[in-house]
């Protein structure tokens, strides 16, 4: 029965980083951008809502939609205000834009919070739901059930909406989805906010489950772009896979070898990415078949 | 020494005879001298990354990983061996170099994005190693470093010494890279890896190579900085903050530069530690130093050393006169070259057999579709093939796979008798297949002369440590561009050229690997018509003077005056062949090309 806990608790995780990976790579879809910020924007939207709940006292899960919205249009003025400029220089620069701003985001909210943890603490932080043998904590169900939804919801979106075939167009061609009418700025704009729109909601889900303090980005970030290498870049279905293989295989690690758990996982994508250089479900790019 | 001409090298010297001035002159400056061991070791970091992110453009986001890999091993063996660890520094680059070697090979196999990531990967991995090996590493704690019975004494001075003969060590081993054969094909490979490929540079050998000096210099410092420090661990060892900075730190000073990382070194040292000093500790310096990397990347991503360099070069310019090139005539010139001299020098394989490349039932599938449907085809030494077919009939498709750009799903390719259907591009161009590109691909960046002295006969050691113009290649290079009436165009950039120009100047870099066959994709698309006579000139020439062409071309009337036998693709698979005269009269040709409608009573040649 052990075995089934453990497998429920790395599922539920494996939600929670679904979505958020699906920010980074969606990001990447269509910007050619890694979103190294991610963690940060993550951390903003978790201290934020403890702030908020904190001075109010109000129900967090509610803050779910404003730091969505919040972090969407904070997403949608970094695309505006920096990465369009730099996004010509390629890769490697646009990866250290956001470092900077990962590392000027970080600093003020040191400056804001203080270098301490903060945790969410509302009624129901300690409760569990016994279902049989099955013990699972509501905070981390909730979390767990709240990002699958949300991804879904995202992913409906991309599928059914004009303005998610443009996107789905501009990531595919950048060129042939401006011939036909769909301006890549915009179309990028958009990406890059509903990017910082999943790390939004994610931050409410992850103040509820843990304590956070400014400099835990860099875990986060490890972890984010752990999933994305594994599932292969600009891949949705990619990065859910590679949630629910790190969620596994954290929860697994942690019930059986405690203090290897991060360790394993990077084994499995070195691993991996030693038979398959482009992530399990990446495709090969052009400028790869060149060689 | 002509120093006084060379004030590159003069302002250098004098801040290198101050800096070894410093502890002297200033007895008491033990906190001055931990400042500048602090740039010395961020100019050394710098300047090593350089070797691999700015030379090769690979950008690592995790190298501080060989500085953490230099601090443990000198740790680790000081504490075992009972030596003081700055003596271990040779081990600790050995060490970091080692590891270097083993990630490089499975890391590099990654291209720009997942590179990056798993760069950081790599340091995240060795932070959490550090952690939990307690028994070897004495995890989160970390391990206490015995200090030399001069400590006490002699403050930093000694370690400042040693990390400043570091730093000289460094610069000097970038130095040598850049005005070697590698630091040229590195320079390649980041202008455009699979064209550096094609011209024979062994790319997997020279980016690992790169990736594992880059990590020398760090493992020295790191043994060094441990001693200095007097404990390791793994936060302080492995910190991600400190790889972000010296990839700052390059950035502000100038990627690929000599010494823009080490300018960039001491400001973002200087940076840190007046942020932290004057703004109220580290929180300001995360702050601080996040917006310089968002202004550098934003307003000066070449750095300051290449930005100063061009604005000064604007300045100079604005005042001498411009120099007119009479390009029409140099178009329309024919050279009185002496053919037979440079045929010694463009071709080399007498001895090849008749069929000198083979194509052996070539079946290429991209999913459903098969591209390439069981073609074979031979191609005889000493002539001039065509290969031709209406658009989608798999030309393209063949080609790549003779040049290695695809791999087909069946059949063999085979030149000068060797079977080289699974060889990589490189080998390739080194056992005489020589290629042009439909869309020219020179190195944009470099001048015509660098473009021509790039290709690579061979992948050995010694090539590699050779100085860029060691050999006969400029000589050589010089004849070619003469032979093809490009002599005016030597010091140009490639990127000022016109697209015909370019495919002249492919043409003579493919020379420079002295060719047994030359394939030409498309040579006549996309340049005037006196440009293209020049071309079949020059493309008979190089015939007479021995060289084997294949070409593929959409211009029927060039393929027919030029070639001796033609091969016609149509869906796939070889329509007919034959001589010029064969083919102009071969109805099944005409209908591939123009569909059977055309046939019936319309008037045709």
């Amino acid at each position: 029965m052990e075995i089934v806990q453990v497998l429920a608790l790395g599922l539920l995780m494996g939600g929670v980083y679904a979505l958020l990976a699906s920010g980074v790579t969606l990001i990447f879809g269509v910007l050619d951008v890694v979103n190294v910020a991610q963690g940060s924007f993550l951390v903003f939207s978790a201290l934020f809502t403890w702030q908020v709940w904190d001075l109010l006292g109000i129900e967090p899960l509610l803050l779910i939609p404003v730091m969505g919205l919040v972090m969407g249009l904070m997403g949608w003025a970094i695309y505006r205000g920096m990465l369009v400029r730099v996004a010509p220089q390629g890769p490697g620069m646009t990866v250290l834009l956001m470092f900077g701003v990962a590392l000027a985001l970080e600093g003020v909210l040191n400056i804001v919070f203080g270098n301490k943890y903060k945790s969410v603490t509302p009624p129901y932080f300690t409760e569990s739901l016994s279902i049989g043998d099955l013990v699972l904590p509501l905070p981390q169900l909730i979390a767990g059930v709240v990002g699958a939804l949300v991804l879904v919801a995202i992913y409906l979106y991309l599928r059914l909406s004009w303005a998610g075939r443009a996107l789905r167009a501009s990531a595919q061609n950048r060129d042939g989805a401006a011939l036909v009418g769909v301006s890549a700025i915009k179309s990028s704009a958009l990406a890059f906010a509903i990017g910082a729109m999943t790390a939004g909601v994610g931050g409410v889900l992850l103040a509820i489950m843990y304590p956070i303090y400014p400099a835990t980005q860099y875990d986060w970030i490890a972890r984010l772009l752990g999933i994305v290498v594994l599932g292969g870049f600009g891949s949705i279905p990619g990065a859910v896979i590679g949630a629910l293989i790190l969620g596994l295989t954290e929860s697994f690690a942690a019930a059986y070898v405690p203090e290897w758990s991060s360790l394993f996982f990077y084994g499995v994508i070195l691993l991996i990415l030693l038979f398959r250089p482009h992530g399990l479900l990446g495709e090969r790019t052009r400028e790869d078949v060149a060689v | 020494m002509t120093l006084v001409k060379r004030p590159a090298l003069l302002i250098p010297l004098i801040v290198l005879i101050l800096l070894i001035l410093v502890p002297m002159a200033l007895p008491d400056s033990q906190y001055e001298q931990s400042v500048l061991l602090w740039c010395f070791l961020f100019a050394i970091m710098a300047s090593g990354w350089n070797l691999i992110s700015g030379l090769a453009g690979y950008v690592s986001l995790g190298h501080s990983v060989y500085l953490g890999i230099g601090m443990y091993t000198g740790a680790i063996l000081a504490e075992a061996w009972d030596v003081q660890a700055m003596y271990l520094m040779p081990l600790g680059a050995l060490a970091a170099a080692v590891v270097a070697l083993l990630i490089g090979l499975v890391v590099l196999r990654t291209r720009s994005h997942s590179f990056v990531i798993i760069t950081i990967a790599v340091l995240l991995s060795f932070l959490l190693l550090a952690a939990n090996l307690k028994s070897l590493t004495g995890g989160s704690d970390g391990l206490i470093v015995s200090q030399p019975s001069w400590a006490k004494e002699l403050g930093n001075t000694p370690y400042y010494y040693v990390m400043l003969g570091i730093l000289v060590l460094t610069v000097g081993l970038v130095a040598f890279v850049m005005r070697s054969r590698l630091g040229a094909g590195l320079v390649a490979i980041r202008n455009d890896e699979g064209k550096a490929a094609s011209i024979g540079i062994n790319t997997t050998v020279y980016k690992v190579t790169a990736y594992t000096l880059s990590a020398v210099p760090f493992g020295a410092a790191g043994a060094l900085w441990g001693q200095y420090l007097g404990f390791v661990n793994p936060i302080g060892a492995f910190a991600i903050l400190a790889s972000v900075y010296l990839v700052l730190a390059a950035l502000i000073g100038g990627r690929g530069t000599l010494w823009g990382p080490v300018i960039g070194g001491f400001l973002v040292a200087l940076f840190q530690e007046f942020s932290t000093r004057f703004s109220g500790g580290v929180s300001a310096r995360v702050l601080i130093m996040g917006i310089i990397l968002i202004l550098v990347v934003m307003f000066m991503p070449a750095g300051l050393l290449p930005t100063t360099r061009a604005a000064w070069q604007r300045r100079k310019a604005r005042g001498s006169s411009v120099k007119f090139i009479d390009q029409a005539s140099i178009a329309a010139s024919t050279t009185e070259v002496d053919t037979s001299a440079i045929a010694s020098r463009v071709t080399h394989r007498g001895d090849a057999p008749e069929d000198i490349l083979e194509v052996r039932d070539i079946v290429k599938s991209f999913g459903g579709v098969t591209a390439v449907d069981g073609v074979s085809l031979t191609v005889k030494r000493g002539s001039i093939t065509g290969l031709i077919g209406p658009n989608g009939s798999g030309k393209t498709t063949l080609f790549n796979c003779i040049t290695g750009t695809y791999q087909p799903t069946s059949g063999q390719v085979v030149l000068t008798g060797q079977d080289i259907t699974h060889a990589k591009v490189w080998s390739r161009a080194h056992d005489g297949l020589g290629r042009t590109f439909q869309i020219t691909r020179l190195f944009k960046s470099m001048t015509v002369l660098d473009n021509l002295v790039s290709p690579l006969e061979r992948t050995s050691p010694r090539e590699m440590v050779a100085g860029r113009y060691s050999g006969d290649e400029v000589e050589r290079a010089r004849e070619i561009l003469s032979f093809m009436g490009l002599q005016e165009f030597e010091k140009q950039n490639a990127a000022a050229l016109s697209f015909g120009q370019q495919k002249l100047v492919e043409l003579a870099q493919v020379l420079m690997l002295r060719p047994s066959v030359i394939l030409l994709d498309e040579p006549a698309s996309g340049i005037n018509p006196t440009l293209i006579d020049k071309l079949a000139t020059v493309i008979r020439r190089l015939n007479d003077a021995g060289t084997t062409v294949l070409i593929v071309e959409h211009n029927i009337p060039l393929v027919l005056s030029l070639c001796d036998h033609i091969h016609v693709l149509a869906e796939g698979r070889i329509l007919t062949e034959g001589t010029p005269a064969e083919i102009r009269n071969d109805p099944s040709v005409i209908e591939a090309y123009l569909g059977p409608d055309h046939m019936v009573g319309a008037p045709h040649a």
